[in-house]
Protein backbone atom coordinates (compact mmCIF):
# COMPACT_ATOMS: atom_id res chain seq x y z
CA UNK A 1 0.00 0.00 0.00
CA UNK A 2 0.98 3.17 -0.97
CA UNK A 3 1.71 4.41 2.86
CA UNK A 4 2.27 8.87 1.66
CA UNK A 5 -1.14 8.62 -0.13
CA UNK A 6 -2.54 7.07 3.10
CA UNK A 7 -1.55 9.86 5.64
CA UNK A 8 -3.22 12.28 3.49
CA UNK A 9 -6.56 10.51 3.43
CA UNK A 10 -6.62 9.79 7.20
CA UNK A 11 -6.10 13.28 7.82
CA UNK A 12 -9.19 14.02 5.94
CA UNK A 13 -11.21 11.44 7.98
CA UNK A 14 -9.99 12.67 11.41
CA UNK A 15 -10.98 16.41 10.80
CA UNK A 16 -14.60 15.02 9.50
CA UNK A 17 -14.84 12.79 12.61
CA UNK A 18 -14.24 16.21 14.84
CA UNK A 19 -16.41 18.07 12.90
CA UNK A 20 -18.97 15.53 13.31
CA UNK A 21 -18.12 15.25 17.08
CA UNK A 22 -18.57 18.76 17.68
CA UNK A 23 -22.07 19.20 16.10
CA UNK A 24 -22.99 15.42 17.93
CA UNK A 25 -21.77 16.92 20.97
CA UNK A 26 -24.29 20.05 20.20
CA UNK A 27 -27.38 17.81 19.17
CA UNK A 28 -27.09 15.45 22.51
CA UNK A 29 -26.93 18.31 25.25
CA UNK A 30 -30.07 19.51 23.22
CA UNK A 31 -31.50 16.39 23.03
CA UNK A 32 -31.04 15.63 26.82
CA UNK A 33 -32.39 19.04 27.83
CA UNK A 34 -35.79 18.05 25.82
CA UNK A 35 -35.98 14.63 27.08
CA UNK A 36 -35.99 16.20 30.58
CA UNK A 37 -37.25 19.61 29.76
CA UNK A 38 -39.15 19.35 26.72
CA UNK A 39 -41.17 16.29 26.46
CA UNK A 40 -43.91 16.19 28.51
CA UNK A 41 -44.22 13.20 31.54
CA UNK A 42 -45.90 10.09 29.47
CA UNK A 43 -49.25 9.56 31.41
CA UNK A 44 -49.29 5.67 31.87
CA UNK A 45 -45.48 4.60 32.28
CA UNK A 46 -44.64 7.76 33.68
CA UNK A 47 -41.03 9.49 34.07
CA UNK A 48 -39.02 5.84 32.95
CA UNK A 49 -40.58 6.59 29.55
CA UNK A 50 -37.55 9.36 29.06
CA UNK A 51 -35.61 6.36 28.60
CA UNK A 52 -36.97 5.80 25.63
CA UNK A 53 -35.61 8.64 23.91
CA UNK A 54 -31.98 7.10 24.38
CA UNK A 55 -33.21 3.13 24.02
CA UNK A 56 -35.21 3.61 20.36
CA UNK A 57 -31.69 5.18 18.96
CA UNK A 58 -29.20 3.05 19.84
CA UNK A 59 -31.16 0.35 18.40
CA UNK A 60 -31.25 2.37 15.61
CA UNK A 61 -27.47 3.14 15.10
CA UNK A 62 -26.95 -0.36 16.01
CA UNK A 63 -29.04 -1.97 13.34
CA UNK A 64 -27.34 0.73 10.92
CA UNK A 65 -23.65 -0.33 12.11
CA UNK A 66 -24.60 -4.22 11.54
CA UNK A 67 -25.59 -3.09 7.98
CA UNK A 68 -22.23 -1.59 7.32
CA UNK A 69 -21.04 -4.48 8.72
CA UNK A 70 -22.51 -6.56 6.26
CA UNK A 71 -22.08 -4.51 3.34
CA UNK A 72 -18.34 -3.85 4.41
CA UNK A 73 -17.72 -7.94 4.75
CA UNK A 74 -19.64 -8.49 0.85
CA UNK A 75 -17.30 -5.58 -0.37
CA UNK A 76 -14.01 -7.11 1.19
CA UNK A 77 -14.49 -10.82 -0.32
CA UNK A 78 -14.74 -9.02 -3.21
CA UNK A 79 -12.49 -6.40 -3.84
CA UNK A 80 -9.94 -7.18 -0.80
CA UNK A 81 -9.55 -3.75 -0.05
CA UNK A 82 -8.11 -3.48 3.39
CA UNK A 83 -10.28 -0.10 3.78
CA UNK A 84 -13.60 -2.06 3.51
CA UNK A 85 -12.42 -4.42 6.60
CA UNK A 86 -10.98 -2.21 8.80
CA UNK A 87 -14.38 -0.28 8.27
CA UNK A 88 -16.48 -3.69 9.24
CA UNK A 89 -14.38 -3.94 12.25
CA UNK A 90 -15.13 -0.37 13.60
CA UNK A 91 -18.73 -0.89 12.67
CA UNK A 92 -18.72 -4.06 14.00
CA UNK A 93 -17.39 -2.73 17.55
CA UNK A 94 -20.00 0.10 17.36
CA UNK A 95 -22.64 -1.86 17.30
CA UNK A 96 -21.70 -4.03 20.08
CA UNK A 97 -21.65 -1.08 22.55
CA UNK A 98 -25.24 0.72 20.97
CA UNK A 99 -26.77 -2.92 21.45
CA UNK A 100 -24.99 -3.24 24.75
CA UNK A 101 -26.69 0.53 25.18
CA UNK A 102 -30.40 -0.99 23.56
CA UNK A 103 -30.05 -4.21 26.41
CA UNK A 104 -29.35 -1.72 29.59
CA UNK A 105 -31.75 0.93 28.69
CA UNK A 106 -34.57 -1.84 27.89
CA UNK A 107 -34.41 -3.67 31.29
CA UNK A 108 -34.24 -0.47 33.14
CA UNK A 109 -37.55 1.02 31.60
CA UNK A 110 -39.27 -3.01 31.57
CA UNK A 111 -38.76 -3.39 35.20
CA UNK A 112 -40.90 -0.09 35.78
CA UNK A 113 -42.99 -1.07 32.96
CA UNK A 114 -43.73 -4.79 32.63
CA UNK A 115 -42.69 -5.05 36.40
CA UNK A 116 -39.55 -7.38 35.13
CA UNK A 117 -36.24 -6.88 33.98
CA UNK A 118 -36.04 -9.19 31.14
CA UNK A 119 -39.02 -10.84 29.21
CA UNK A 120 -38.63 -13.61 26.35
CA UNK A 121 -39.90 -11.09 23.91
CA UNK A 122 -39.16 -11.08 20.26
CA UNK A 123 -37.39 -7.70 19.67
CA UNK A 124 -35.53 -8.55 23.02
CA UNK A 125 -34.46 -12.04 22.26
CA UNK A 126 -33.64 -11.01 18.67
CA UNK A 127 -31.26 -8.05 19.92
CA UNK A 128 -29.75 -10.53 22.40
CA UNK A 129 -29.22 -12.28 19.35
CA UNK A 130 -27.70 -9.59 17.42
CA UNK A 131 -25.34 -9.51 20.44
CA UNK A 132 -23.93 -12.86 20.57
CA UNK A 133 -23.35 -12.98 16.98
CA UNK A 134 -21.17 -9.88 16.74
CA UNK A 135 -19.41 -11.02 20.34
CA UNK A 136 -18.81 -14.12 18.47
CA UNK A 137 -17.44 -11.85 15.48
CA UNK A 138 -14.59 -10.47 18.08
CA UNK A 139 -13.53 -13.91 19.25
CA UNK A 140 -13.25 -15.46 16.09
CA UNK A 141 -10.85 -12.62 14.71
CA UNK A 142 -9.03 -12.76 18.09
CA UNK A 143 -8.46 -16.30 18.27
CA UNK A 144 -7.27 -16.24 14.42
CA UNK A 145 -3.27 -16.17 14.44
CA UNK A 146 -3.17 -15.13 10.52
CA UNK A 147 -4.03 -12.15 10.09
CA UNK A 148 -5.37 -12.58 6.60
CA UNK A 149 -7.50 -15.68 7.12
CA UNK A 150 -9.19 -13.48 9.87
CA UNK A 151 -10.30 -10.80 8.09
CA UNK A 152 -11.63 -13.46 5.50
CA UNK A 153 -13.59 -15.54 8.13
CA UNK A 154 -14.68 -12.42 10.33
CA UNK A 155 -15.95 -11.07 6.69
CA UNK A 156 -18.16 -14.88 5.98
CA UNK A 157 -19.35 -14.35 9.69
CA UNK A 158 -20.55 -10.77 8.80
CA UNK A 159 -22.14 -12.32 5.78
CA UNK A 160 -23.71 -15.34 6.92
CA UNK A 161 -24.61 -13.24 9.85
CA UNK A 162 -26.79 -10.68 7.12
CA UNK A 163 -28.35 -13.11 5.74
CA UNK A 164 -29.27 -15.19 8.91
CA UNK A 165 -30.61 -11.92 10.96
CA UNK A 166 -33.78 -11.28 9.20
CA UNK A 167 -34.51 -15.23 9.75
CA UNK A 168 -33.73 -14.71 13.17
CA UNK A 169 -36.07 -11.93 13.86
CA UNK A 170 -39.40 -13.30 11.43
CA UNK A 171 -38.39 -16.64 13.80
CA UNK A 172 -38.57 -14.68 17.37
CA UNK A 173 -41.36 -12.77 16.00
CA UNK A 174 -43.27 -15.88 15.61
CA UNK A 175 -42.47 -17.27 18.98
CA UNK A 176 -43.54 -14.22 20.69
CA UNK A 177 -44.30 -11.24 21.17
CA UNK A 178 -45.32 -8.85 23.85
CA UNK A 179 -43.15 -5.52 23.21
CA UNK A 180 -45.22 -2.30 22.78
CA UNK A 181 -46.05 -1.72 19.04
CA UNK A 182 -44.45 0.62 16.99
CA UNK A 183 -45.19 4.06 18.29
CA UNK A 184 -43.22 6.36 15.78
CA UNK A 185 -43.60 4.30 12.14
CA UNK A 186 -46.86 3.06 11.38
CA UNK A 187 -49.27 4.07 8.57
CA UNK A 188 -51.81 5.92 10.41
CA UNK A 189 -48.87 8.71 11.59
CA UNK A 190 -47.65 8.55 14.93
CA UNK A 191 -49.13 8.39 18.40
CA UNK A 192 -47.16 10.26 20.63
CA UNK A 193 -47.19 14.22 21.71
CA UNK A 194 -45.27 16.32 19.14
CA UNK A 195 -42.97 17.39 21.43
CA UNK A 196 -42.20 13.60 21.90
CA UNK A 197 -41.85 13.00 18.31
CA UNK A 198 -39.90 15.83 18.24
CA UNK A 199 -37.56 14.96 21.08
CA UNK A 200 -37.15 11.29 19.56
CA UNK A 201 -35.78 13.06 16.26
CA UNK A 202 -33.40 15.39 17.62
CA UNK A 203 -31.43 12.37 19.31
CA UNK A 204 -31.78 10.43 17.10
CA UNK A 205 -30.03 12.46 15.05
CA UNK A 206 -27.59 13.18 17.70
CA UNK A 207 -27.43 9.17 17.74
CA UNK A 208 -26.54 9.33 14.46
CA UNK A 209 -23.91 11.97 14.47
CA UNK A 210 -22.01 10.53 17.27
CA UNK A 211 -21.98 7.21 15.42
CA UNK A 212 -20.39 8.59 12.41
CA UNK A 213 -18.01 10.69 14.57
CA UNK A 214 -16.80 7.57 16.33
CA UNK A 215 -17.06 5.27 13.42
CA UNK A 216 -14.39 7.70 11.80
CA UNK A 217 -12.15 8.48 14.68
CA UNK A 218 -12.51 4.71 15.34
CA UNK A 219 -11.33 3.99 11.30
CA UNK A 220 -8.38 6.02 11.54
CA UNK A 221 -6.98 4.62 15.26
CA UNK A 222 -7.46 0.87 13.29
CA UNK A 223 -5.35 2.81 10.04
CA UNK A 224 -2.50 3.48 11.85
CA UNK A 225 -2.32 0.64 14.23
CA UNK A 226 -2.54 -1.66 11.41
CA UNK A 227 0.73 0.48 9.80
CA UNK A 228 2.43 0.37 12.74
CA UNK A 229 1.82 -3.72 12.75
CA UNK A 230 3.22 -3.81 9.48
CA UNK A 231 6.31 -1.60 9.93
CA UNK A 232 7.04 -3.96 12.85
CA UNK A 233 6.77 -6.72 10.40
CA UNK A 234 9.25 -4.75 8.40
CA UNK A 235 11.34 -4.50 10.77
CA UNK A 236 11.75 -7.26 12.12
CA UNK A 237 12.60 -9.23 8.87
CA UNK B 1 -22.95 -30.25 -12.77
CA UNK B 2 -22.14 -34.00 -13.09
CA UNK B 3 -18.43 -32.76 -12.01
CA UNK B 4 -19.35 -31.00 -9.07
CA UNK B 5 -21.95 -33.85 -7.90
CA UNK B 6 -19.18 -36.08 -8.26
CA UNK B 7 -16.32 -34.24 -6.72
CA UNK B 8 -18.99 -34.08 -3.58
CA UNK B 9 -19.55 -37.45 -3.63
CA UNK B 10 -15.92 -38.21 -3.55
CA UNK B 11 -15.64 -36.21 -0.53
CA UNK B 12 -18.48 -37.09 1.35
CA UNK B 13 -17.61 -40.88 0.56
CA UNK B 14 -14.00 -40.52 1.88
CA UNK B 15 -15.29 -39.26 4.88
CA UNK B 16 -17.94 -41.74 5.52
CA UNK B 17 -15.63 -44.72 4.88
CA UNK B 18 -13.01 -43.07 7.02
CA UNK B 19 -16.22 -42.96 9.68
CA UNK B 20 -17.27 -46.80 9.40
CA UNK B 21 -13.74 -47.86 9.83
CA UNK B 22 -13.27 -46.00 13.18
CA UNK B 23 -16.32 -45.40 14.43
CA UNK B 24 -14.99 -42.54 16.38
CA UNK B 25 -17.18 -39.41 16.20
CA UNK B 26 -20.50 -41.87 15.76
CA UNK B 27 -19.31 -43.69 19.38
CA UNK B 28 -18.69 -40.31 21.14
CA UNK B 29 -21.57 -38.72 19.59
CA UNK B 30 -24.28 -41.25 20.76
CA UNK B 31 -22.52 -41.99 24.16
CA UNK B 32 -22.80 -38.41 25.28
CA UNK B 33 -26.04 -38.23 24.08
CA UNK B 34 -27.03 -40.74 26.11
CA UNK B 35 -25.52 -39.14 28.90
CA UNK B 36 -27.59 -35.74 28.37
CA UNK B 37 -30.47 -37.93 28.50
CA UNK B 38 -29.12 -39.46 31.86
CA UNK B 39 -28.15 -36.28 33.16
CA UNK B 40 -31.98 -34.87 32.75
CA UNK B 41 -33.48 -37.72 34.26
CA UNK B 42 -31.45 -36.68 37.48
CA UNK B 43 -31.88 -33.17 36.94
CA UNK B 44 -35.36 -32.67 36.49
CA UNK B 45 -38.08 -32.66 38.63
CA UNK B 46 -39.76 -35.74 39.49
CA UNK B 47 -42.98 -33.68 39.01
CA UNK B 48 -42.01 -32.71 35.52
CA UNK B 49 -43.90 -34.12 32.73
CA UNK B 50 -41.06 -35.36 30.72
CA UNK B 51 -43.49 -35.29 27.60
CA UNK B 52 -44.32 -31.99 28.20
CA UNK B 53 -41.13 -30.67 27.56
CA UNK B 54 -39.86 -33.97 25.60
CA UNK B 55 -39.40 -31.32 22.09
CA UNK B 56 -37.06 -29.05 23.79
CA UNK B 57 -34.91 -32.02 25.82
CA UNK B 58 -34.44 -33.55 22.07
CA UNK B 59 -33.06 -30.69 20.55
CA UNK B 60 -30.88 -29.43 23.14
CA UNK B 61 -29.31 -33.14 23.04
CA UNK B 62 -29.41 -33.24 19.79
CA UNK B 63 -27.56 -29.62 19.01
CA UNK B 64 -25.02 -30.70 21.85
CA UNK B 65 -24.16 -33.81 20.61
CA UNK B 66 -24.00 -32.61 16.95
CA UNK B 67 -21.73 -29.40 17.78
CA UNK B 68 -19.43 -32.45 19.70
CA UNK B 69 -19.28 -34.07 16.33
CA UNK B 70 -18.65 -31.14 13.58
CA UNK B 71 -15.78 -30.30 15.92
CA UNK B 72 -13.87 -33.71 14.47
CA UNK B 73 -15.27 -32.86 11.01
CA UNK B 74 -12.01 -30.55 9.45
CA UNK B 75 -9.75 -31.79 12.35
CA UNK B 76 -8.14 -34.70 10.14
CA UNK B 77 -7.38 -32.51 7.15
CA UNK B 78 -6.16 -29.98 9.17
CA UNK B 79 -3.88 -32.15 11.62
CA UNK B 80 -2.14 -34.26 8.13
CA UNK B 81 -2.50 -30.52 6.39
CA UNK B 82 -4.65 -32.82 4.12
CA UNK B 83 -6.68 -29.75 3.27
CA UNK B 84 -4.02 -28.46 0.72
CA UNK B 85 -4.48 -31.69 -1.02
CA UNK B 86 -7.80 -31.73 -1.38
CA UNK B 87 -7.94 -28.10 -2.14
CA UNK B 88 -5.74 -28.81 -5.48
CA UNK B 89 -7.73 -31.35 -6.61
CA UNK B 90 -9.79 -30.70 -9.46
CA UNK B 91 -12.76 -30.20 -7.07
CA UNK B 92 -14.80 -27.18 -6.93
CA UNK B 93 -15.06 -25.50 -3.51
CA UNK B 94 -18.70 -25.70 -3.18
CA UNK B 95 -18.40 -29.63 -4.09
CA UNK B 96 -15.86 -29.87 -1.08
CA UNK B 97 -18.46 -28.14 0.75
CA UNK B 98 -21.14 -30.36 0.07
CA UNK B 99 -19.29 -33.60 0.60
CA UNK B 100 -18.50 -32.45 4.29
CA UNK B 101 -22.22 -31.64 4.90
CA UNK B 102 -23.56 -34.57 3.42
CA UNK B 103 -20.78 -36.79 5.17
CA UNK B 104 -21.86 -34.82 8.71
CA UNK B 105 -25.30 -35.23 7.75
CA UNK B 106 -25.42 -38.61 7.42
CA UNK B 107 -23.27 -39.35 10.86
CA UNK B 108 -25.89 -36.70 12.74
CA UNK B 109 -28.54 -38.66 11.23
CA UNK B 110 -26.99 -42.22 12.21
CA UNK B 111 -26.60 -40.56 15.77
CA UNK B 112 -30.37 -39.35 16.09
CA UNK B 113 -31.17 -42.68 14.84
CA UNK B 114 -30.09 -43.55 18.55
CA UNK B 115 -30.83 -40.70 20.24
CA UNK B 116 -34.70 -40.92 19.81
CA UNK B 117 -35.52 -45.12 20.51
CA UNK B 118 -33.19 -43.63 23.48
CA UNK B 119 -35.56 -40.76 24.99
CA UNK B 120 -38.50 -43.28 24.11
CA UNK B 121 -37.54 -45.57 26.47
CA UNK B 122 -36.25 -43.69 29.35
CA UNK B 123 -38.78 -40.73 29.08
CA UNK B 124 -41.75 -42.96 28.00
CA UNK B 125 -42.45 -40.92 24.75
CA UNK B 126 -44.66 -42.61 22.60
CA UNK B 127 -43.58 -41.49 18.34
CA UNK B 128 -46.39 -44.00 16.88
CA UNK B 129 -48.85 -41.72 14.90
CA UNK B 130 -46.45 -38.85 14.35
CA UNK B 131 -43.46 -40.67 12.90
CA UNK B 132 -43.33 -39.75 9.43
CA UNK B 133 -43.95 -35.52 11.01
CA UNK B 134 -40.90 -36.22 13.56
CA UNK B 135 -38.68 -37.75 10.41
CA UNK B 136 -39.32 -34.82 8.41
CA UNK B 137 -38.73 -32.24 11.18
CA UNK B 138 -35.54 -34.05 12.44
CA UNK B 139 -34.07 -34.20 8.77
CA UNK B 140 -34.92 -30.90 7.79
CA UNK B 141 -33.48 -28.93 10.81
CA UNK B 142 -30.47 -31.62 10.99
CA UNK B 143 -29.87 -30.07 7.25
CA UNK B 144 -29.87 -26.57 8.40
CA UNK B 145 -27.73 -27.37 11.58
CA UNK B 146 -25.33 -29.39 9.41
CA UNK B 147 -25.33 -26.52 7.01
CA UNK B 148 -24.18 -24.00 9.08
CA UNK B 149 -22.62 -26.21 10.99
CA UNK B 150 -20.15 -27.83 8.15
CA UNK B 151 -19.57 -23.77 7.29
CA UNK B 152 -18.59 -22.72 10.74
CA UNK B 153 -16.51 -26.04 11.51
CA UNK B 154 -13.87 -25.05 8.81
CA UNK B 155 -13.54 -21.99 10.25
CA UNK B 156 -12.88 -22.75 13.62
CA UNK B 157 -10.66 -25.79 13.22
CA UNK B 158 -8.25 -23.35 11.77
CA UNK B 159 -8.30 -20.70 14.73
CA UNK B 160 -6.13 -20.82 18.09
CA UNK B 161 -9.71 -21.88 20.43
CA UNK B 162 -10.03 -24.39 17.58
CA UNK B 163 -13.54 -26.76 18.77
CA UNK B 164 -14.61 -24.46 21.74
CA UNK B 165 -15.04 -21.36 19.64
CA UNK B 166 -17.47 -23.69 17.39
CA UNK B 167 -20.71 -23.48 19.63
CA UNK B 168 -20.50 -19.92 20.21
CA UNK B 169 -20.72 -18.96 17.07
CA UNK B 170 -22.99 -21.48 15.88
CA UNK B 171 -25.95 -21.01 18.44
CA UNK B 172 -26.86 -17.87 18.32
CA UNK B 173 -27.35 -18.44 13.91
CA UNK B 174 -29.25 -21.88 14.50
CA UNK B 175 -31.89 -20.02 16.59
CA UNK B 176 -34.57 -19.62 13.74
CA UNK B 177 -33.94 -23.20 13.22
CA UNK B 178 -34.27 -24.55 16.72
CA UNK B 179 -37.76 -22.50 17.15
CA UNK B 180 -39.03 -24.58 14.79
CA UNK B 181 -37.93 -27.88 15.10
CA UNK B 182 -38.27 -27.78 18.63
CA UNK B 183 -41.92 -26.21 18.40
CA UNK B 184 -42.84 -28.81 15.65
CA UNK B 185 -41.52 -31.78 17.90
CA UNK B 186 -43.07 -30.83 20.66
CA UNK B 187 -46.32 -30.76 18.85
CA UNK B 188 -46.06 -34.16 16.92
CA UNK B 189 -45.50 -35.52 20.73
CA UNK B 190 -48.12 -34.79 21.96
CA UNK B 191 -50.17 -36.27 18.98
CA UNK B 192 -51.00 -33.29 17.32
CA UNK B 193 -51.71 -34.03 13.29
CA UNK B 194 -48.94 -33.35 10.71
CA UNK B 195 -51.49 -30.39 9.22
CA UNK B 196 -50.91 -28.57 12.27
CA UNK B 197 -46.73 -28.48 12.05
CA UNK B 198 -47.02 -27.65 7.80
CA UNK B 199 -46.17 -24.38 8.56
CA UNK B 200 -42.91 -25.03 10.63
CA UNK B 201 -41.80 -27.50 8.36
CA UNK B 202 -42.13 -24.74 5.00
CA UNK B 203 -39.93 -22.37 7.56
CA UNK B 204 -37.28 -25.37 7.82
CA UNK B 205 -37.26 -25.98 4.66
CA UNK B 206 -36.75 -22.16 3.47
CA UNK B 207 -34.13 -22.39 6.36
CA UNK B 208 -32.16 -25.12 4.72
CA UNK B 209 -32.49 -23.77 1.46
CA UNK B 210 -31.37 -20.49 2.27
CA UNK B 211 -28.78 -21.83 4.54
CA UNK B 212 -27.03 -24.47 2.08
CA UNK B 213 -26.85 -21.98 -0.80
CA UNK B 214 -25.23 -18.84 1.69
CA UNK B 215 -22.62 -21.37 3.04
CA UNK B 216 -22.01 -23.26 -0.40
CA UNK B 217 -21.28 -19.72 -1.86
CA UNK B 218 -18.74 -18.37 1.19
CA UNK B 219 -17.09 -21.73 1.47
CA UNK B 220 -14.31 -21.16 -1.19
CA UNK B 221 -13.51 -17.95 0.96
CA UNK B 222 -13.21 -20.10 4.39
CA UNK B 223 -10.22 -22.52 3.00
CA UNK B 224 -8.62 -20.88 0.11
CA UNK B 225 -5.01 -20.78 1.10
Amino acid sequence: MDAQMDTGSLAGTRRWSVILGLLATVSLVAGLWMIFFYAPTESEMGVVQRIFYVHLPSALVAYLAFGIVALCSLGYLWLRDERLDAIAVCAAELGVIFTTAVLTTGPLWGRIAWGAWWVWDARLSFTLLLWFIYVGYFILRGATENPERGKRFAAVLGIVGAVDIPLIHMSVQWFRSQHPKPVVLKPEGPSLAPEMVQTLLVNMLAFMLLFFCLLLARYVVERLSRRIDATRLLRAA
Amino acid sequence: MSGFLSGAWAVARKDLLLETRSRERFVSMATFAMLVAVVFSFSLDPSVRARSIAGAMLWVTILFAGTLGLGRSFALERDSEALTGILVSPIPRGALFLGKFLANLAVVLAVEAVIFPVYGLFFGLNYGAGALGLLLVVLLGTIGFMALGTLFSAMAAHTRMGDSLLPVLLLPLLIPVVIFAASATQRLLIGRPLGEVQGSLRMLLAFDLVFLFVCTASFGAVVEE
